[in-house]
């Protein structure tokens, strides 16, 4: 069953990327069905596309890193299901577009790409392979701060200063955010795993984490290949505000070099204090 | 832990900042506006935006450049950062 979008485009005027997310929203739908959403008319009547936004899921395409059309669907509280980032798209592929405003055939070129390989992509559902046991009820440490109140477990984790974790089963380790950084960038509505299979460095990017104040990327706190994702994190990515140091794990690696990566992560007690000491310059 | 070190190395021995492309730059401020360490600093009477704070910028933090519309901001190449960091942090041991 092929499945029908919501689709909305940033559909910005004033950059290439602009008029090409459009020439994406009409491909897509076109092959697949569904309603375009105009970010204008969004802004001004949201129920206008009440009907289409609850009906089907909504696929965002936003032309550059400012993310409008990202951030509007956010603002409306619309859950994003699937996203297209242009610009970073044609900076992945090694593809120039131009600054014409008006779709050439290089831009039209890329459109199409871009639109066969998320036809080609089956729609993310199931478990992921091969995700390793990592049983246990954690104990947290619990650390207050103005309303806030930051939790950091009491061992069994590690951390780099990018306020990134890792837990550590036999040689599979789970990579993701702390509870001060997923407070930090408040509701998250979009996280994008690593690629199975991708060799990530120590301290290289191990996917991304989105809120309307920023896009975060996850620092791998140890080397390895990537085995497995949280595909319902990335489903449901308020998992990762809610249980940001279980349920809301973001990626599963087979570990390269633990105890060289080892020496330079801090552990539970050595966190809690750094988190400390960033909770209070943060509010000077 | 003193109050300005990363990975125990003194941050301001950490080349790590933002490097503006003014040919991209189209003064939207978006980084400045996110940055929550005042890296950037508008330049009195000029439409210009300046990297006035490299040693606030977090280490490895490249969230502004993913808020750059038209992918003006660049940083250093992160495996040679690390590397320095790694030979700062053995001598720091050895000395």
């Amino acid at each position: 069953m092929t499945e029908k979008y919501a689709v909305l485009p940033c559909n910005g005027l004033d950059k290439a990327f602009g008029p090409l997310s459009r020439e994406v929203a009409l491909a897509v739908l076109a092959a697949r069905g569904g309603e375009l959403v105009c970010p204008v008319l969004l802004h001004r009547a949201p129920a206008r596309y009440a009907k289409a936004t609850a009906q089907w899921p909504l696929l965002v395409i936003d032309g550059c890193a400012t993310r409008c059309a990202s951030r509007l669907a956010n603002e409306q509280g619309l859950p994003i299901a699937r996203k297209l980032q242009l610009s970073a798209a044609a900076k992945a592929a090694g593809t120039k577009v131009g600054e014409s405003l008006t779709p050439g055939p290089a831009g039209l070129a890329f459109c199409q790409t871009i639109v066969a390989d998320f036809l080609k992509e089956a729609p993310a559902a199931g478990e992921s392979p091969a995700a390793a046991d990592f049983p246990g009820v954690i104990e947290y440490e619990g650390f207050a701060h103005d309303k806030f109140l930051f939790r950091v477990p009491k061992s069994g984790y590690l951390f780099n200063e990018n306020d990134c974790w890792v837990r550590v089963s036999g040689n599979r380790a789970r990579v993701g955010i702390s509870d001060y950084m997923q407070q930090s960038l408040s509701d998250i509505m979009f996280c994008t795993p690593p690629e199975i299979g991708a060799e990530i460095e120590q301290f290289g990017e191990a996917g991304t984490v989105e809120s309307s104040k920023a896009v975060f990327e996850v620092v791998s706190p140890v080397s390895g290949k990537v085995v497995a994702v949280n595909m319902e994190a990335a489903d449901q990515p308020e998992l990762i505000n809610e249980d940001p140091y279980e349920r809301g794990w973001i990626a599963e690696l087979e570990l390269a070099d633990f105890e060289s990566d080892r020496g330079l992560l801090l552990d539970c007690s050595q966190y809690l204090e750094l988190v400390k000491k960033k909770a209070a310059e943060f509010q000077k | 832990m003193s109050d300005n070190t990363f990975m125990g190395v003194p941050r301001n021995r950490i080349p790590w900042a933002p490097t503006i492309d003014y040919a991209k730059c189209n003064f939207c401020l978006e980084c400045d506006k996110f940055c929550p360490h005042g890296v950037f600093q508008r330049q009195d009477g000029e439409k210009k935006l300046v990297v006035a704070n490299p040693h606030n910028c977090v280490v490895f933090c490249r969230a502004c450049a993913k808020t750059c519309g038209p992918d003006a901001l660049s940083f250093p190449s992160k495996p040679e950062v690390i590397q320095l960091i790694k030979q700062l942090r053995e001598g720091a041991t050895e000395a």
